[in-house]
């Protein structure tokens, strides 16, 4: 090999990377807007990544992935601990991390710039970035789901009957709520598919079913999982 | 040292030692957040994320001070002439120390842009881009009125206008965080893997052919195919950065196939240093400086070849984006490729232009081993801790501080390494400040 074909070898490997690189660049912009919801992306939600980077928070936590491990990733925060998690934890990080090992620096934020923060969170986390991270991905049960099946040894689909808010409504021998009618022997002659087709849109199987869609409040493994559970009931 | 105007690269990095010794002082302090409880109201003043923003633009700032003092040094050689203008040169060295020295005090009082690694408020990023084009009108006017090109300069000065052209996309506002972490890749992804690497592969290629006495036709041959390697495999393996932010799919497979391929040019980088220190024409006088040049290959390789592809491909990197895994692979893989450079620039150049032909390198070898071996130990147990980290948070799902609880004892055993870290480096330091001419053998 001459110092020659050497150069074109430098030459011809450097522009051919440039142009894919460069093209794909374009296309990423072109599609953006779709994977980031862009057209969600309101003033307020930028006045809160002026927040977010004017106390630095970057350092500590991670948001998709990238910043400080010192603290949890931020992407999919509203999901992990609601809105008024996050209004707690930004407003008395000194009383919600005083039995933690590891502090929250207290910033004195206002309350426009927790609203604005949370705006900013809630955003962030609808974006399409091919689900992750894996522990708050919509393949899993909820935090307190998993916690309940570890600790008080009930069934997923328990869990998730217990902490998604059915029982407002429906009640169990005798406990929850009367407005919807108990679901003690719903699993009588009904299928699991056709309870979970029945959750997900009520109204579609009976015209006259009060019971609302429970297609954003439930993720596809938390409608199998109570599905399971309800068919259970006999 | 042939030229006059080469020992202001001394002043470069006399400056940078101090620095690199101050950012190590900091990453123990970093260290020991993770292992022990901070109390409140100490967190409230002086924050995991102040510290940390230190600790990075410390590297940052010492490095460039290092590239920036290797190419005062080179230039001259190369060229065959004398530095443009030495007044130039003291003036950039003098505002970009001021500008550095500024933006870390103002981070102790919150003045920061906020986005990671480019902490610095705008306002100080406007006097860096005028450092910058200072010391490139300076080098590039140098090569210009010299008109005595050769693979090493060109190398050098088009990896320096890369370095500083990318400097400009981490300065504005970016209302879109998808947008914004997509262009912070082009400074930080594309400044490491690739501007950073041409310059280093070009003062690396100088230093190795003026130890070895290996004919510049054979050393700047196998420079091209390795910046064209690194090229080929770094610009599109910005990909790998691409997978979670909420780009287009196909970066998984752009960024998986093409970081796969990284590792190939910084292999090739160590079997021609082989090569070219087996087939070597001169006598091995400074064995210390040899000893740098190999270890810097290797560790190059290891720390970023190696730990780069472990959790490169999307699936890995699923469970390890954005854990100490990640960490593991940072410390490795800076100080491998541009640590250990700087180092090797330093005891290449330091010597002579303190007119010592052969100098006494007992203490200069405790520092390597020391620092290579406590660097070594530390990306081992980072890299556990990002395991644990990996699996009881992200596979068992089992909550961050969970996680957290078990690697605590890692990041303790990661702090004793970086103590015997620091070690070796004063020790490294106190030599390069004292370098004394052997005693003749007998």
């Amino acid at each position: 090999m001459t110092k020659k074909i050497a150069f074109w070898i430098f030459l011809i490997g450097t522009l051919s990377s440039a142009a894919l690189f460069l093209g794909a660049t374009y296309d990423t912009h072109r599609q953006v807007g779709t994977l980031a919801n862009v057209d969600k992306l309101s003033d307020q939600v930028v006045a809160g990544k002026r927040a977010f980077e004017k106390y630095n928070c970057n350092d500590c936590h991670t948001i998709l992935g990238f910043g400080g491990y010192y603290a949890p990733d931020l992407t999919k925060v509203v999901r992990r601990v609601g809105e008024e998690g996050i209004r707690y934890r930004l407003k008395s990080p000194e009383v919600a991390f005083a039995n933690s090992p590891r502090k929250m620096p207290q910033q004195n934020l206002s309350g426009q710039e927790i609203t604005d923060l949370v705006a900013f969170f809630s955003w962030v986390g609808e974006i399409n970035n091919n689900d992750w991270p894996p522990q708050d991905s919509k393949k899993r049960l909820s935090r307190g789901e998993q916690m309940m099946v570890a600790k008080v040894g009930v069934s997923p689909g328990a869990a998730v009957f217990q902490t998604k808010g059915c029982m407002n409504c429906h009640a169990l021998h005798g406990t929850g709520g009367t407005f919807g009618p108990p679901l003690d022997l719903v699993g009588r002659g009904k299928t699991i598919e056709e309870i979970e087709h029945y959750i997900q849109n009520p109204g579609g199987v009976n015209p006259k079913a009060k019971m609302p869609p429970q297609k954003d409040n439930l993720s596809q493994r938390e409608l199998e999982e109570v599905a399971r559970f309800l068919a259970t009931q006999k | 040292m042939e030229y006059r105007s080469q020992k202001i690269a001394y002043w470069y990095f006399a400056a940078a030692l101090p620095l690199f010794v101050l950012q190590v002082v900091v990453g123990l302090w970093l260290a020991a957040n993770y292992t022990f409880t901070i109390p409140q109201s100490i967190v409230n003043v002086f924050p995991f994320s102040t510290a940390r923003a230190f600790h990075t633009n410390l590297l940052v700032l010492w490095m460039l001070l290092g590239f920036m003092g290797g190419t005062y040094y080179i230039i001259p050689e190369e060229t065959k002439s004398e530095i443009y203008s030495t007044g130039l040169a003291w003036f950039q060295l003098i505002a970009l120390l001021v500008t550095g020295v500024t933006a870390l005090v103002g981070f102790l009082f919150g003045w920061t842009q906020g986005r990671p690694l480019l902490e610095i408020p705008m306002a100080l990023d406007f006097v860096v881009v005028i450092g910058a084009l200072v010391f490139l009108f300076n080098v590039g006017m140098t090569m210009l009125k010299a008109k005595n090109w050769t693979a090493i300069q060109g190398t050098l000065l088009g990896g320096l206008v890369f370095l500083a052209l990318l400097y400009l996309l981490g300065i504005p506002f970016y209302r879109n965080l998808v947008i914004d972490w997509y262009y912070w890749w082009w400074v930080i992804h594309l400044w490491v893997e690739g501007a950073w690497e041409l310059v280093t592969a070009s003062i690396f290629a100088f230093v190795l052919m003026k130890l070895t006495g290996v004919e510049r036709q054979v050393v700047e041959k196998w420079l091209y195919v390795e910046i064209g390697l690194f090229l080929f495999t770094g610009l599109a393996g910005t990909g790998h950065h691409y997978y979670w932010i909420g780009a287009p799919r196909y970066w998984l497979w752009v960024g998986g196939i093409f970081s796969a391929l990284e590792p190939l040019p910084i292999l090739l980088m160590v079997f021609d240093t082989m090569h070219h220190v087996k087939e070597r024409k001169e006598k091995i006088v400074n064995p210390l400086t040899w000893t740098y040049a190999i270890g810097c290959a290797v560790m190059h390789f290891i720390g970023a070849g190696v730990w780069g592809f472990l959790h490169t491909l999307p699936q890995i990197n699923y469970y390890t984006h954005g854990s100490q895994v990640t960490v593991s692979h940072g410390h490795l893989a800076f100080f491998g490729a541009y640590a250990l450079l700087n180092l090797m620039t330093f005891y290449y150049a330091m010597p002579k232009m303190k007119g010592i032909a052969a100098y006494d390198d007992r203490l200069g070898k405790i520092g390597f081993w020391t620092m290579c071996s406590a660097m070594m130990i530390m990306g081992l147990t980072f890299g556990v801790a990002g395991v644990l980290q990996s699996y009881i948070e992200r596979v068992l799902g089992m909550g961050y501080m969970v996680a957290q609880g078990y690697m605590r004892l890692w990041m303790g055993v990661t702090m004793v390494a970086g103590v015997f870290f620091l070690g070796g480096l004063l020790t490294t330091v106190v030599d390069l400040f004292t370098l004394r001419p052997a005693k003749v053998q007998a």
